[in-house]
């Protein structure tokens, strides 16, 4: 079973990124699961049609004899969809929700099929939230950014955390790649390739931005159902394909914040 | 003491008459700073069992908030119908953001709970807990007009060996200035009388260690602070003219005081004439300032000090007043009798 977790800035599209991933992988007859951390808990809504799923933690909070059914829900092709939710904003720890969901689902016996994809909040901002790279479950990370100076940012700390985690003889995790998430930037590429690069890693995947994610979206589907044959389906099938393909697995060395900015700065 | 905030503002709440003491926490944090306290207590033949009620965070609370959890636990303290209710916080409520202060002004009892904000470890060490209650306390204490001839204490602690032997060398000394005593905040004081704090014409300081809620009592009634218990014999003079200058005493009438101490000091010292002479050595300092009060009495008896004499332990506790040096002095003669 591979194990495959999506880290970044909230909003750079980890959510889209993971459910074409997810979407793709299952057109090539994998059992996938999907299951996003984060209390925003939109992460699998495009494969499931629109429909905002119970919760793991609301389901929690409700009662204590959870079946399967209660939390996993089927979405586009087959792929298994959980939400782990969380608290409101602002109180209660949404890190300790996620570390709740997944103990839930190992009990279940939940985690399970050819690949899980963990759709994880935007940046580690607590242990909590690096909970599946700590404890095995991300076991290749895949950093979404774009060539914005703040995504960079995120993602250049999620390289610390992954190379203090791998330092744990428990924890597996390493950075399989960059997906660069475009913004239609100058130069944008080749930064996040660069970018890549000194981290000591490569881009797996240049994601262009297309109007066929926003009509996708309004349709509530996923690209690869609504628009099977655009070019776009076929950029989110490469990256699963590449993912798949992927045994090229670092830990990450972070820059310091002037190095990213003397970077981002040579790629104005 | 040591532990985090809990044990110091536990040991402070737990034991007035009548109060409820609400832990926002996890059940084993109180388990924890229970049974240290349960230790004390032993040491300190105190059989009271508190009145305590746990909120008993788990991790449903951890990752929704425990707002709700502390609610029933006050409701559950409000069914006692108790004089007041303390609440105090664990680290847990501060590290998942619950706001425990608007829970418990909302609640139907506001007006009888003081809530704490002491956080467990984030709040500090045991001593900043027990200056976290006296102080949320006296901020719930009226401010009234001070009555002449009072005084308060403050910061004697509840699981103190020896605080009633200190208390009343202290009652003995302000009855020189005739001076009483009306509230003792916090020991064994019910809440209707800590309630009359602010009428003291002066608050007296246990010692150094509740410096910060002394200083916060002491701006908030604008009446002074007398920073110590009397330490040892020179302490007790010293005492005599700070309590009596803080309350307005007459100067002739803090002189006669003063004199009559002194003859009564000569009087004590009077009594281990024995010792006069002889040469001890002065064991390590187990409380900041013993040794001082220790080499005052010798110097007193006309004592010498020499390291290769025979070595004397010194108390333990910071000897208070005359009493606290005639303790210590009984010690040291049994020893040079002794051997």
């Amino acid at each position: 079973m591979r194990q495959i977790a999506l880290y970044g800035k909230g909003g750079i599209g980890k959510s889209t990124t993971s459910a074409n991933l997810s979407a793709a992988f299952a057109e090539n007859g994998l059992d996938v699961m999907q299951i996003g951390c984060d209390p925003k808990h939109d992460s699998t809504r495009m494969l499931m049609h629109g429909r905002w799923i119970p919760t793991v933690l609301e389901q929690m909070y409700e009662r204590k004899d959870l079946e399967m059914d209660d939390v996993i829900f089927t979405g586009f092709g087959g792929v298994r969809c959980v939400e782990a939710g969380g608290p409101e904003p602002g109180i209660g720890c949404a890190g300790r929700g996620i570390i709740a969901t997944f103990q839930l689902l190992e009990k279940m016996k939940a985690l399970n099929g050819d690949v899980v994809v963990y759709d994880v909040l935007g940046d580690v901002v607590c242990g909590g939230f690096a909970m599946p790279m700590r404890d095995g479950y991300a076991q290749e990370v895949y950093l979404v950014t774009s060539g914005e100076l703040m995504s960079l940012y995120a993602a250049n700390n999620i390289c610390k955390a992954i190379a203090r985690l791998s330092e744990r003889s428990t924890a597996r995790c390493r950075l399989g790649g960059v997906i660069c998430n475009s913004k239609n930037m100058d130069n944008e590429r080749e930064l996040v390739a660069e970018f890549s690069r000194l981290i000591g890693s490569k881009m797996v995947q240049f994601v262009p931005r297309d109007k066929a994610v926003q009509a996708a979206e309004v349709n509530q589907m996923t690209v690869i159902e609504h628009a099977p044959a655009s070019p776009q389906a076929d950029v989110y099938r490469g990256l699963a394909k590449t993912i798949l393909a992927n045994d090229d697995l670092r830990i990450p060395t972070a820059l310091d914040l002037d190095e990213l900015e003397k970077l981002a700065r040579a790629y104005l | 003491m040591a532990g985090c905030t809990l044990t110091g503002a536990l040991s402070v709440a737990c034991f007035i008459p009548g109060a409820v003491a609400v832990v926002h926490a996890p059940e084993g944090c109180v388990h924890q700073t229970f049974s240290m306290l349960h230790a004390m207590m032993n040491d300190c033949d105190v059989s009271q069992i508190p009145e305590i009620i746990v909120s008993g965070i788990g991790d449903r609370e951890v990752i929704f908030g425990g707002e709700d959890c502390l609610t029933a636990a006050l409701d559950r303290a409000a069914a006692l119908n108790p004089d007041l209710i303390f609440v105090v916080t664990s680290c847990v409520p501060e590290t998942i953001g619950d706001d425990c202060g608007a829970v418990c002004s909302r609640h139907p009892y506001a007006d009888k709970i003081i809530y704490v904000p002491t956080s467990g470890f984030l709040g500090g060490s045991a001593k900043d807990g027990e200056n976290a209650v006296l102080t949320a306390l006296a901020s719930c204490v009226p401010l009234s007009q001070a009555t002449p001839g009072t005084v308060a204490l403050i910061g004697e602690k509840n699981l103190e060996s020896e605080a009633d032997q200190n208390y009343a060398e202290v009652e003995r000394l302000l009855a020189r200035l005739g001076l009483r005593v009306t509230v003792r905040f916090c020991r064994g004081c019910d809440a209707a009388t800590l309630m009359h704090l602010g009428t003291a014409e002066c608050f007296i300081l246990r010692d150094d260690r509740c410096r910060p809620a002394a200083d916060a009592i002491g701006e908030r009634f604008g009446r002074p602070v007398v920073p110590e218990f009397p330490r040892g014999l020179s302490g007790c003079i010293n005492f005599l003219n700070a309590v009596g200058h803080s309350c307005g005493i007459p100067e002739e009438k803090i002189a006669a005081a003063v004199q009559d101490e002194l003859l009564y000091q000569d009087q004590m010292l009077e009594k281990f004439s024995g010792l006069t002479k002889k040469t001890i050595c002065l064991g390590a300092e187990p409380f900041a300032g013993t040794s001082a009060v220790a080499r005052e009495a010798m110097a007193r008896l006309l004592m010498q000090e020499n390291d290769s004499a025979l070595p004397i332990k010194l108390p333990f506790y910071l000897p208070v007043g005359a009493a606290g040096v005639e303790k210590m002095l009984y010690l040291w003669r049994r020893a040079v009798n002794n051997g």
